[in-house]
């Protein structure tokens, strides 16, 4: 019973904050909103008892926002903090087109997808030995190409950011 | 909620006893802040060949509740450039993580407030959100200086956080559990400084990083950006900043001291009972802070490049070298004074690596952006 009352409180709060990620006139507003929801999200899993992901969300998203602020800040023409700018452009439509695409695909992958049977009302603790066993154990494999590949864009990423001394 | 196990309820009702146990923490938690504030000025001081407050109090000993007092008397100024709600929430973010750290901390056997199975995750995973409230801060404040410490702080943080988790997670391997009570409570016969100095070295670097301390202390430098992010704070706020800074240097002196000092455990064990493993951890947790003190109070300032290569170039690359080396060891069973003594003599070689690093004049060559014309005076 709490724990629906709780439930509740968190939808409501990550769909308003997930609005104003959309609505908020400046870049930076969207970060924080962003990181709220994300937070939001984080909570959501702690009611299904799977802290470890909670924890993950936290930690990951924490960062990730942070630099995301930071990209924000160096790629956009922010003026003095807080100040509104124009956040629509003559791409505004193509946005839109690629906006209701995305969320058509999700919402029609996320109806059509037989998803296994429902837990019922007592979801069961996952041990984090269950996890560590299941990632570097039984999917070893894809873990691995996984690192690499993100190796590789790390990588690459140092090599466009680097600047070459020419002066 | 009922999957987090913890010891003995108070009137047997979970919630109230969580609210019981936060008030306390949290009150001691003041009161530690208070007087970590006096201590530092009087350590310093002495460092510096001064005394320090001595007026207010018995030596001085009052001074900290005087500040506070000031503090909270004071005007809460905004400036008319600020970010109104940006820079209004920014203090209660920055605090918030550092409150939820303390959930998870052991202060005596099975005494924190939560004993969380995934514990020590849970340490890294809020003090993360730090970086949130820091950056709001330097965006919110409309001031240059603000916007520079808050930049800073945020690059400083994230690359930081990466040799401070990998060498946590080199310890939890040799202790196979991520439970801080019971990391603590494998430690009664040796504490794992003895078997990860390594690890011991790199997490105290990296915490000096994370909390903003002298020689790391960039976010902050008042001779370079007048005090960094929260430059433009008056009164409450900023209290609440100073407030957030030291329970976060208290709260790693206990996570520290938990896992490399064995925190309650080393070395009486469960025999002497909650009181004495109350003292222990303060104990042990004072000679990090003072440690931590002692550091700020003979190093000077480190440049903003040198910091990141630092980080990008040294602690990262042998953090993931401990971890392999732990790995390889744990994999085999081989015997744990052995890589003890592999660790030792890894700790040895970095640490006199950064000595030699340190004693020889600095190259000017390679150097980035605005330090390529960097003059280094001969010594």
């Amino acid at each position: 019973m709490t724990t629906e009352v709780l439930w509740w409180i968190f939808a409501v709060a990550i769909v308003a904050v997930s609005a104003g990620v959309v609505f908020a006139r400046t870049v930076i507003h969207s970060a924080i909103f962003l990181i709220l929801s994300l937070a939001g999200v984080g909570a959501m899993y702690l009611f299904l008892t799977i802290e470890f992901i909670a924890l993950v969300q936290f930690l990951i998203y924490g960062g990730a926002v942070t630099v995301l602020i930071l990209l924000a800040l160096m790629l956009t023409r922010m003026g003095i903090a807080g100040r509104p700018e124009p956040t629509t452009g003559v791409q505004a439509p193509f946005g839109a087109l690629v906006a209701a695409g995305l969320m058509a695909t999700l919402i029609g992958v996320a109806v059509s997808t037989a998803w296994p049977g429902d837990l019922g009302q007592n979801a069961v603790a996952v041990s984090i030995e269950n996890i560590g066993e299941q990632m570097f154990q039984n999917f070893g494999a894809p873990f691995m190409i996984t690192a690499a590949l993100l190796l590789v864009a790390f990588i690459g990423a140092i090599v466009i950011a680097r600047q070459e001394d020419e002066d | 909620m009922s999957e987090f196990p913890f010891a003995d309820p108070f009137f047997g009702l979970s919630w109230l006893d969580a609210i019981i146990r936060i008030v306390i923490v949290v009150l001691v938690m003041t009161l530690v802040v208070v007087y970590l504030t006096y201590g530092e000025r009087k350590v310093v001081a002495r460092f510096q060949m001064r005394l320090g407050p001595t007026r207010t109090g018995p030596i001085g000993l009052l001074q900290g509740f005087a500040d506070a007092i000031k503090l909270l008397i004071k005007e809460d100024v905004r400036p008319r450039n600020a970010d109104r709600w940006v820079f209004e929430f920014a203090p209660y973010l920055t605090f918030i993580p550092v409150f939820l750290v303390l959930v998870a901390l052991p202060f005596a056997q099975d005494w924190g407030v939560r004993n969380l199975a995934l514990g020590m995750f849970f340490v890294f995973a809020v003090l993360g959100l730090n970086i949130v409230g820091v950056l709001m801060a330097g965006l919110g404040s409309g001031n240059k200086y603000a916007l520079l410490g808050g930049v800073r702080a945020a690059a400083q943080m994230i690359s930081y956080e990466i040799p401070l988790v990998v060498a946590l997670l080199a310890v939890a391997m040799v202790a196979g559990t991520l439970d801080l009570n019971a990391i603590v409570g494998m430690q009664d016969s040796r504490p794992f400084i003895l078997i990860q100095p390594l690890a011991f070295v790199i997490f105290f670097t990296a915490m000096l990083s994370e909390l903003h301390r002298a020689p790391f202390d960039i976010p902050v430098a008042e001779s370079e950006i007048v005090g960094g992010y929260f430059v433009e704070y008056s009164g409450i706020r900023w209290s609440m900043f100073q407030l957030a800074e030291y329970a976060s240097l208290w709260a790693f002196s206990i996570f520290g001291s938990a896992i490399f000092l064995g925190g309650w455990a080393f070395p009486f064990g469960e025999d002497w009972g909650w009181g004495w493993q109350l003292v222990l951890t303060l104990i042990k947790s004072l000679i990090m802070i003072m440690l931590i003190f002692w550091v700020r109070a003979t190093l000077p300032r480190l440049r903003m490049d040198q910091l990141m290569s630092f980080c990008w170039k040294a602690l990262i690359e042998v953090s993931f070298a401990l971890l392999l080396v732990n790995g390889l060891f744990l994999y085999y069973d081989w015997p744990e004074p052995i890589l003890a003594a592999v660790n030792w003599v890894g700790a040895i070689l970095f640490l006199g690596g950064i000595y030699l690093r340190a004693a020889r004049k600095p190259s000017t060559k390679n150097l980035v952006g605005s330090y390529k014309h960097a003059e280094v005076p001969n010594p």
